[in-house]
Parts: structure tokens; C-alpha cells; sequence
């Protein structure tokens, strides 16, 4: 027995775990002793703690974890609700990275070993990566919850914007990395060919489907390194500087068209 | 200020087909019943009222702004709740992670109390205890029940369902039914069912929609009291009925276009009032016509 006992303030910062170490221990010691006290402390907790409790136990069980994607969209700065709409899109999750990432090492491994021919194949596939990833990251049959049906008064400018700058965040310093081990080509020679197709997929998206417009675009880029390999004997010619410019060219323009026809954009947002 | 919604000459076409013609509706808070045959366009006029789609013509407003000004449109999305007759679901998402995810897109940025509120519509359509369960994994009712709580964020004053009730059980139609009476009480909730005891049980107005017009929109009583005296019980199929059908006893039940006397009436429900009013309308015509 023991002749004092734990004031009712000091209980209440003890089941709340608002008190300090120190003063949590040396409750923690009266406790042993008293047993009148361990009782206040078994209907305070019924009280103060168990709705507390049932509150984090439910978060746990309820609320999604981030993926590390979406992990790492917050690490560089983006606000956790724009890093979750971002992350949830299709093309973010792990099958699909996981498919491009085989693709492009595919490719680069045929570019290397297989040298001319691989060095085609490399140049056919590496630029169309990140407009497909692009497309499937805003396109209703891939991403159902956008389809049509949700109207929500969230901007889908900046929805289908902040999912292409993260395609372009993974895919360019991938296609750099890539394409260092390709032979007799510069490794940065695909990005402005990859950033130009990104594009015109945006600028396209807003008269047919993202996937379409990928598709047509897909289509027409490996129809143009069929015709250049025909007659071509090297794929520099598709690497040329002014080859590059043209690229430029293209990205700033489709750019332009799909900002001044944002609000035209299929699929995401049906009004029109 | 009252939430209203007003549609003037509003006409939708897809191609050739004409989807609904002349539609001239006024609605205000209540639950309001959209009936009509498979075809008749209410998918459409919901789509129309939900801003998902535009008319071909006519002027539509809703809360009194235009949805044909972007940011109207926006303003009349913030402010409405729309569930569709499909909703896709992502892979691998759970019923809380869905509703949570619409709910980022209808602004509820701050994580507290988005998810607050993402329980609470969980719970009004009775899936609390289901929230971390897998959609896939989920019956067809079920999906139903977390496509409708999508719907419910907010408490919208506009609330737009196609078919809410699709696949869900008894008791959940009843307790969707309490819920959507209460949201009534301050909110225009326009529904399309097939489910003429979901109109009777729970709207004081009907519209019924045919080839794309309405043919009729006035008080479900009313269009119950139209078939008063046409309903009767008999041993057999009746030749002068509309429309007649074996029962559970064993008897028929024959349904008029005429009053008829001299037999067994019985108390008209919705449903006969509803056949009875199809049965009176012309013939489908020749033109398509789109849900």
C-alpha cells in the first residue's frame, strides 16, 4: 500500500501519452504498487484512450499506403494529394514500369550485341516509350476511374500535365542511361524524338484518345525508320542535327496546340 | 437560395439517331423518379443533368449556371453527386482507396477530413466494415453500394443516379432508401430505375420518358389513381387486357386501357400504372432511338 496516489491531471497525460519519460516512469512505478490506482487507470483508458486507439487502428487498416512512387513524387516536393492522383494512374504501377523497363533494356542489350541491326531496333522502339506510358497514364480504358462518367471539377489540364512531367521525370534519365551503352550514338540523341512524341500525343489527345493518337504516332515512327533503314545503311541519319531541330520544332508546336486545345481533351473530360 | 434545375427545348442526337427531343423539365429538392423503357433516353437526360454531356439543343442550368461556360461547368461539378450506369474501378483498389481517390478529385485536399468523410459515406451506404476489402473481391451489390457512396461526398444539393439500386438486396434498398429520403429533405436527387417499387417507395414525382420525349411528369399518386378500376384479378387471361400475367397464386392479372365492371378489381400499383401508360403510347417507331 502506499499513501499517496496519482492526481487525476497527471492520470489524464499518462493514458493520453502526453506526459514526459520521467513522469510516465514514475507512474509506471506507483502502479506496481497500487493496485486502487491501476484501477482509475483501467476506466481513464476506457475513457480517454480507447477511441484514440480504434481511430489509428482504423487509418492503419483503411487508409492506402503511398506506393514509392508516389513516396518519391512527395519527395520532390509534390503535395500528397496531387502525388496520389499522379501515382494511382495505370501507367504508374509496377507492371506496367516494369514492362518498359524490359522493353528499352531489350533494345539497348540488341544495340549493343547485335550493333546495326540492334541499333535500329533501339532507335524504332526507345523514342515511343514515354508517349505510350503517357497515354495509358490518362486513357479511360486503362485508367477506369477517369472514366467519362466521373465528372469531378478537378482540373484535367493539370492532371494529364502533372502525369506527363512524371512519365518524362522516369523515362528520360532512364533513356539517357540506356543509351550509353548503345554503340556510335550520341546517349541523348532519343530524348528530344521522345520529348517531340509526348507531345504530339497531348496536342493529338484532344481531337481522339490518347491511345490512339500513341498508336498513330507509333505506327508513323516505324514506318519513317523503315523507310530511312531502306535506304540507309547507319541510323545516323535519323540522329542528324537538323534531324533533332525538327524534332524541337514539333515538340514546341504540338505543345502549343494542346495548351490552347487543353480544354478539348478526350476521354479525361467528356463535355464537348 | 433553392436548388433548381431547368431544362428548355433540350435535344440530344448521336449521329442519325436522335437520343430526346423537346425536353422542357423543372426540377426542385426531392426525389425525383425517371421510368421508361429500355431506349427511352433517361441514361442520356441523366448524362445531360450530370454535365458529362452537352445538349445538341436547348439550354440547360443547373443551380443557375450554364454548364456550357467552363467555369460554370466547374462550379455546377463541385456542387454534384453522379453516379453512372458503369463505373470502372481500378485494379487492386479497395472500396476506401476508390471513394478516397474521387474524393482528391472533387477537392477534398485536406486528409483529415477527407477521410472523415470518406467513412461517413461508407457508412451511409451501409459498407463500413467493408472499407478495406478489395473491389474485385466484392459481390455485384457491393460495387454498386461503393460506386453510390462516390456519389454521396459532400452531400451534394444536386444528385444524379443511374440505377443506384442495380444488384443491391432488399434490405440494402431499403436503408438506401432512408438515406436518399433524408438527402431529399435539401437536395434535387433525380434516379433511373426499372424498379417501379423504388419510385413508388420513394419519389412524390415521376417523369417517363418514351423515344426520347417525356409522356408523362407529374405525382406517382396520380399516375397510380390513372388506372384505377383497369386492374382485375381472374382465373384466366383476359382478351380485353393490355397486358395480363400469372401470379404467384395462380391467378391473372389482367391490366386495361378501359375501366371494366363486373370484375375482381384490385388496388392499382405503380407498375400497372406504368404498363398501362406504355400500352397507350404509340408504336416504337422505325428510327432508332439511344439509351
Amino acid at each position: 500500500m502506499t499513501a499517496w496516489h496519482v492526481d487525476d491531471e497527471t492520470l489524464r497525460r499518462y493514458v493520453e501519452r502526453t506526459d514526459s519519460v520521467a513522469e510516465g516512469a514514475s507512474v509506471e512505478q506507483h502502479l506496481l504498487t497500487c493496485a486502487q490506482c491501476r484501477t482509475r487507470v483501467n476506466s481513464a483508458a476506457t475513457a480517454f484512450g480507447l477511441a484514440a486507439v480504434w481511430e489509428r487502428t482504423r487509418d492503419a487498416v483503411e487508409i492506402p499506403l503511398p506506393s514509392p512512387f508516389e513516396r518519391l513524387l512527395r519527395a520532390v516536393g509534390l503535395p500528397a494529394h496531387e502525388a496520389r492522383l499522379v501515382a494511382v494512374a495505370s501507367a504508374f504501377r509496377g507492371v506496367w514500369l516494369v514492362g518498359v523497363t524490359a522493353v528499352l533494356a531489350f533494345a539497348a542489350l540488341a544495340a549493343m550485341i547485335g550493333h546495326v541491326r540492334g541499333l535500329w531496333l533501339f532507335l524504332a522502339l526507345a523514342p515511343l516509350m514515354p508517349c505510350l506510358v503517357v497515354a495509358f497514364s490518362y486513357d479511360r480504358r486503362w485508367d477506369p476511374a477517369l472514366a467519362p462518367e466521373m465528372v469531378t471539377p478537378y482540373p484535367a489540364l493539370r492532371l494529364v500535365l502533372l502525369r506527363t512531367i512524371a512519365v518524362l521525370a522516369l523515362a528520360l534519365p532512364a533513356l539517357l542511361l540506356f543509351g550509353l551503352v548503345v554503340p556510335d550514338a550520341a546517349p541523348f540523341a532519343w530524348l528530344l524524338p521522345a520529348v517531340g512524341f509526348v507531345a504530339v500525343v497531348l496536342a493529338a489527345s484532344t481531337w481522339v484518345s490518347p491511345l490512339n493518337a500513341a498508336t498513330v504516332v507509333s505506327a508513323g515512327w516505324f514506318a519513317a525508320v523503315w523507310v530511312v533503314g531502306a535506304r540507309s545503311a547507319t541510323p545516323a541519319a535519323m540522329l542528324q542535327t537538323r534531324t533533332q531541330v525538327a524534332f524541337l520544332v514539333l515538340a514546341s508546336a504540338s505543345f502549343g496546340i494542346f495548351l490552347v486545345r487543353g480544354r478539348h481533351l478526350r476521354q479525361l473530360r467528356p463535355w464537348r | 437560395m433553392t436548388a433548381s434545375i431547368s431544362l428548355r427545348g433540350v435535344g440530344r442526337t448521336f449521329g442519325a439517331t436522335r437520343a430526346l427531343a423537346d425536353i422542357e423539365l423543372d426540377l426542385e429538392p426531392g426525389v425525383i423518379g425517371l421510368l421508361g423503357p429500355n431506349g427511352a433516353g433517361k441514361t442520356t437526360l441523366l448524362r445531360l443533368l450530370a454535365t458529362a454531356l452537352p445538349p445538341s439543343k436547348g439550354a440547360v442550368r443547373v443551380l443557375g449556371r450554364d454548364p456550357d461556360v467552363p467555369a460554370e461547368r466547374t462550379d455546377i461539378r463541385r456542387r454534384l453527386g453522379y453516379l453512372p450506369q458503369e463505373v470502372g474501378f481500378p485494379r487492386g483498389f479497395t472500396a476506401f482507396a476508390f471513394v478516397d481517390y474521387i474524393a482528391l478529385l472533387k477537392e477534398w485536399t485536406e486528409p483529415t477530413a477527407r477521410h472523415a468523410e470518406v467513412r461517413r459515406v461508407l457508412d451511409q451506404v451501409g459498407l463500413s466494415d467493408a472499407a478495406a476489402k478489395r473491389i474485385r473481391a466484392m459481390s455485384g451489390g457491393q460495387r454498386r453500394r461503393v460506386a453510390l457512396a462516390q456519389a454521396l461526398l459532400g452531400s451534394p444539393p444536386v444528385l444524379i443516379l443511374d440505377e443506384p439500386t442495380t444488384g443491391v438486396d432488399p434490405e440494402q434498398r431499403v436503408t438506401l432508401r432512408t438515406v436518399l429520403a433524408e438527402i431529399a429533405r435539401t437536395s434535387i436527387v433525380v434516379l433511373s430505375t426499372h424498379q417501379t417499387e423504388d419510385v413508388a417507395a420513394l419519389c412524390e414525382r415521376v417523369v417517363v420518358l418514351d423515344q426520347g420525349r417525356i409522356r408523362y411528369d407529374g405525382q406517382v399518386t396520380e399516375l397510380v389513381r390513372q388506372a384505377a378500376d383497369r386492374v382485375w384479378l381472374a382465373d384466366q387471361p383476359d382478351p380485353a387486357a393490355t397486358v395480363s400475367w400469372r401470379t404467384g397464386t395462380g391467378r391473372y392479372r389482367n391490366v386495361a386501357a378501359q375501366a371494366r365492371a363486373g370484375v375482381e378489381h384490385v388496388e392499382p400499383s405503380l407498375e400497372d400504372a406504368y404498363l398501362l401508360l406504355r400500352g397507350q403510347l404509340p408504336n416504337p417507331r422505325a428510327e432508332e432511338v439511344a439509351s
